[in-house]
């Protein structure tokens, strides 16, 4: 078995951080696992992107033009990677920085509003990647809770360790929040 | 009683064989490298970073482990050798086309990171070994095989003056100028190449001496003429001096 | 990012893996000048050195750095740089002066794309510098071609131990999508023995003649004599260091040959060919020299085809077709520049060749 994923937003909305969390929770869970991020000559600022590879067989190709579950944390990368969801597959959308809109009906919308979230229950619009990886934990039911907290501590360093509470409880929301609503 | 004038300092070969132009400084220059060497007591513990050009043959004289740099790269070499093992004792010993025109870059940043290693550039005007053309140092109107009417500005540019470059690096310890055209010169030059390995040793930076030297050869003259080029010509441009010691408070 | 040896499994980009295992095979001095896609090594070495007590140096060019390594390998302590291809153009000179001095220099070359400053996109567009080399005179460079984050640290090791036990340059030779990718990887201790160096390495002239490490042969008589020694020598690392991985291809019609990252990708068109029923397998050179010209030889009897599959406009393919010499068809699947072709796009261009 092999699940792609892509987690797509601006840059500095920490989308390679959650994409390293998620391989590392893979990775704690015995997969095989490849992170592959987007590079481009900016430092900063347009959109960014990363591919997360699971397999239980070798890793192949680690940049995809498909995925089985998509993470688009704005607008533009909604637009951009609605096309690229597997038949069958999710998109997790941030839906305070994107219309909410369907255009397939192959595919399964999970609208969050992740940044609005993370502003009003957790005081801190950063925690919006964990958040929304909370959430993909829902909703593909390939990686616990539990694992991404344990892959918190494997990416969060030693001097920024005051920061894992808060995450875990980003988790937790992103995990809780009521898919129904929308 | 005999009393013994001479001697061999103990690091150099006794099976050497003379190999410079009759008249050529880099004779003298070697020389006073060598007797720094033996009167200090670094000769077991050096590691030279030979340059291209005639000053390459330094290895052939000296009884010291020796890296022959690529063409502007002795001081690059150097670095690496002094990081490796920093309690040796490392040197270059490099001509002006060499350290100021090809390896201009490596030069003045070993002086600005302050490597504590000591640099030698023999300072004649001209590139020897390929036949005498024009180098970085080549003196306004000096004739070259590659300034057949003499160098002029438009053309060429001026020529480099390469203690008081280095001089201005914040981690240059020690740069001065000197010649060889006479006893006293040499007498000066020597203390000059002494200081310049002693702040090495004291770990203080890098230690740099220029030396204006002959070129009989290929400036087609005596080895008496030769000489008093340095002293009519060279010196006026180029002048002798200390033009940094950081050991000296002001 | 701070890794040490460890039984446990690290998720790290190749870049920091590469890094980390330089660190524990025991590099003592690194020189190195900034280029994406393998900026990262200079920065994790630049605090890890520092911490340890060794030496780093943020060189001018890639000129002096590649110099500096050379000064501190004249020593006989294991030092490296690391570069990218258009830098690593710049280390030409000095890696022909390396071999001609018989020093121990590691090279880390993380392929970008080219020509000129090209792209930081992934690339296997250096092939020819790193196998044929842009230096100048009759040379080799030992190169080994990980494929992943695992081997980058694994042969990083190795890269270490062939040169010095050979006295030669070597080239790690990664490209922007093993550099910037993460994967699981495991450090296990330096695993090779220490080579004696006390025979030639620069120390001072003390209680023995004075040692003098150079190029320059001034007698042509004598450069002949050295350069019969020299590919003695390239003789001995084919005979003992050709590594290589093979799948299926006991009983393939058609062998794909492919290195370094590209390899993922062919690994898995083989497996897809496989289940489609046609007879493919794969080769892939983890040394690019020594080349595995052997083996293919040897396939060559029973091959019906072979597919150099490179992310270029086609370099391996020649030294396939050197080693097929003509025995069986050698075509080519490629693509300029970027991330490898997809499995699925290998394989339909497999088929379009049957």
């Amino acid at each position: 078995m092999e699940k792609d994923f892509i987690i797509a937003g601006f840059g500095g909305q920490g989308v390679l951080l959650a994409g390293e969390v998620l391989a590392n929770g893979f990775m704690i869970d015995n997969k095989n696992v490849t992170w592959y991020p987007s590079y481009g000559a900016e430092m900063r600022g347009g959109t960014v992107n990363c591919t997360v590879v699971m397999s239980d067989e070798d890793v192949s190709a680690v940049q995809k033009s498909s995925a089985d579950f998509i993470i688009v944390l704005n607008q533009a990368s909604f637009d951009k990677y609605v096309s690229w969801v597997k038949k069958g597959g999710s998109i997790i959308v941030n839906s305070s920085l994107a219309i909410i809109k369907k255009t397939r009906e192959d595919i399964n919308y999970i609208f969050v509003p992740i940044t609005k979230l993370a502003q009003e229950k957790l005081g801190n619009i950063k925690m919006s990647n964990i958040l929304a990886l909370g959430t993909l934990s829902r909703v593909s039911k390939l990686i616990s809770l539990s694992t991404l907290e344990k892959a918190l501590h494997n990416v969060i360093p030693p001097h920024r360790a005051n920061l894992i509470p808060k995450n875990i409880e980003a988790l937790k929301l992103g995990y809780e929040y009521d898919l129904l609503k929308v | 009683m005999a009393t013994q004038v001479f001697k061999i300092p103990d690091s150099f070969k006794k099976d050497a064989k003379y190999t410079f132009c009759p008249g050529c400084d880099h004779g003298v220059a070697v020389r006073l490298v060598g007797e720094c060497l033996s009167e200090l007591g670094l000769t077991e513990n050096t590691i030279a970073a030979c340059a291209i050009g005639c000053s390459v043959t330094i290895y052939d004289f000296l009884n010291i482990d020796a890296l022959e740099a690529p063409h502007g790269r002795a001081m690059a070499e150097a670095t690496g050798i002094k990081r490796a093992c920093p309690d040796k004792f490392v040197f270059t010993y490099q001509g002006d086309g060499d350290f100021a025109s090809i390896g201009w870059a490596e030069s003045m940043h070993a002086a600005l990171r302050g490597e504590k290693i000591s640099a030698i550039c023999i300072n004649n005007t001209t590139y020897g070994m390929t036949g005498g053309q024009l180098g970085p140092t080549t003196l306004v109107g000096q004739v070259t095989t590659t300034s057949p009417t003499g160098r002029n500005l438009e053309y060429y540019g001026y020529p480099i003056k390469i203690a008081e470059h280095i001089a201005m690096c914040d981690g240059t310890a020690y740069s001065a100028r000197v010649s060889l055209d006479t006893v006293a010169n040499i007498k000066k030059a020597k203390q000059a190449i002494k200081k310049a390995f002693e702040v090495q040793i004291k770990g203080l930076g890098l230690g740099f001496v220029e030396i204006l030297s002959t070129c009989p050869t290929n400036w087609k003259m005596t080895p008496q003429k030769a000489h008093e080029r340095v002293q009519n010509e060279m010196i006026k441009v180029f002048k002798p001096g200390v033009y940094k010691d950081i050991t000296v408070e002001n | 990012m701070t890794a040490t040896i460890t039984d446990k499994k690290v998720l790290m980009k190749g870049n920091y893996a590469i890094a980390n295992a330089a660190v524990l095979a025991g590099c003592q001095c690194y020189f190195g000048y900034p280029i994406t896609p393998q900026s990262e090594i200079g920065e994790f070495m630049s605090g890890k050195m520092q911490e340890l007590g060794r030496a780093y140096v943020s060189a001018e060019s890639e000129l002096a750095a590649i110099n500096m390594t050379i000064g501190a390998c004249s020593t006989g302590v294991k030092a490296m740089t690391s570069s990218s291809s258009c830098a690593v153009s710049l280390m030409q000179e000095g890696l022909s002066y390396a071999t001609s001095d018989q020093l121990p220099v590691v090279l880390v070359s993380v392929m970008r794309g080219g020509p000129g400053l090209g792209n930081i996109y992934p690339s296997q567009g250096d092939y020819f510098q790193a196998t044929r080399g842009g230096g100048n005179g009759d040379y080799k460079l030992i190169v080994l071609a990980p494929s992943t984050v695992q081997e980058c640290a694994d042969l990083t090791y190795k890269a270490f131990y062939l040169a010095q036990k050979y006295r030669n340059p070597t080239v790690l030779l990664a490209d922007g999508l093993l550099g910037q990718m993460m994967e699981p990887v495991e450090f296990k201790p330096y695993p090779y023995p220490e080579i004696d160096n006390s025979q030639w390495k620069l120390s001072g002239a003390k209680g023995r003649e004075a040692r003098i490490i150079r190029s320059y042969a001034p007698l042509a008589d004598n450069q002949c004599v050295y350069l019969e020694k020299l590919f003695e020598k390239y003789k001995l690392i084919e005979e003992q260091e050709t590594q290589w991985e093979e799948i299926g291809t006991e009983d393939a019609d058609i062998v794909l040959v492919s290195f370094g990252s590209t390899a993922r990708n062919v690994k898995t068109a083989t497996k897809i060919c496989r289940q489609k029923g046609l007879k493919v397998g794969i080769l892939r050179p983890i040394t690019l020299f020594p080349f595995p010209t052997k083996r293919l030889k040897e396939l060559a009897q029973s091959v019906k085809m072979f597919v150099s599959v490179e992310v270029n406009m086609g370099q391996m393919v020649q030294d396939v077709r050197l080693a097929v010499n003509g025995k069986a068809p050698v075509e080519l699947i490629h693509k300029g520049v970027g991330v490898p072709p997809a499995p699925e796009e290998i394989v339909k261009q497999i088929e379009e060749l049957m």
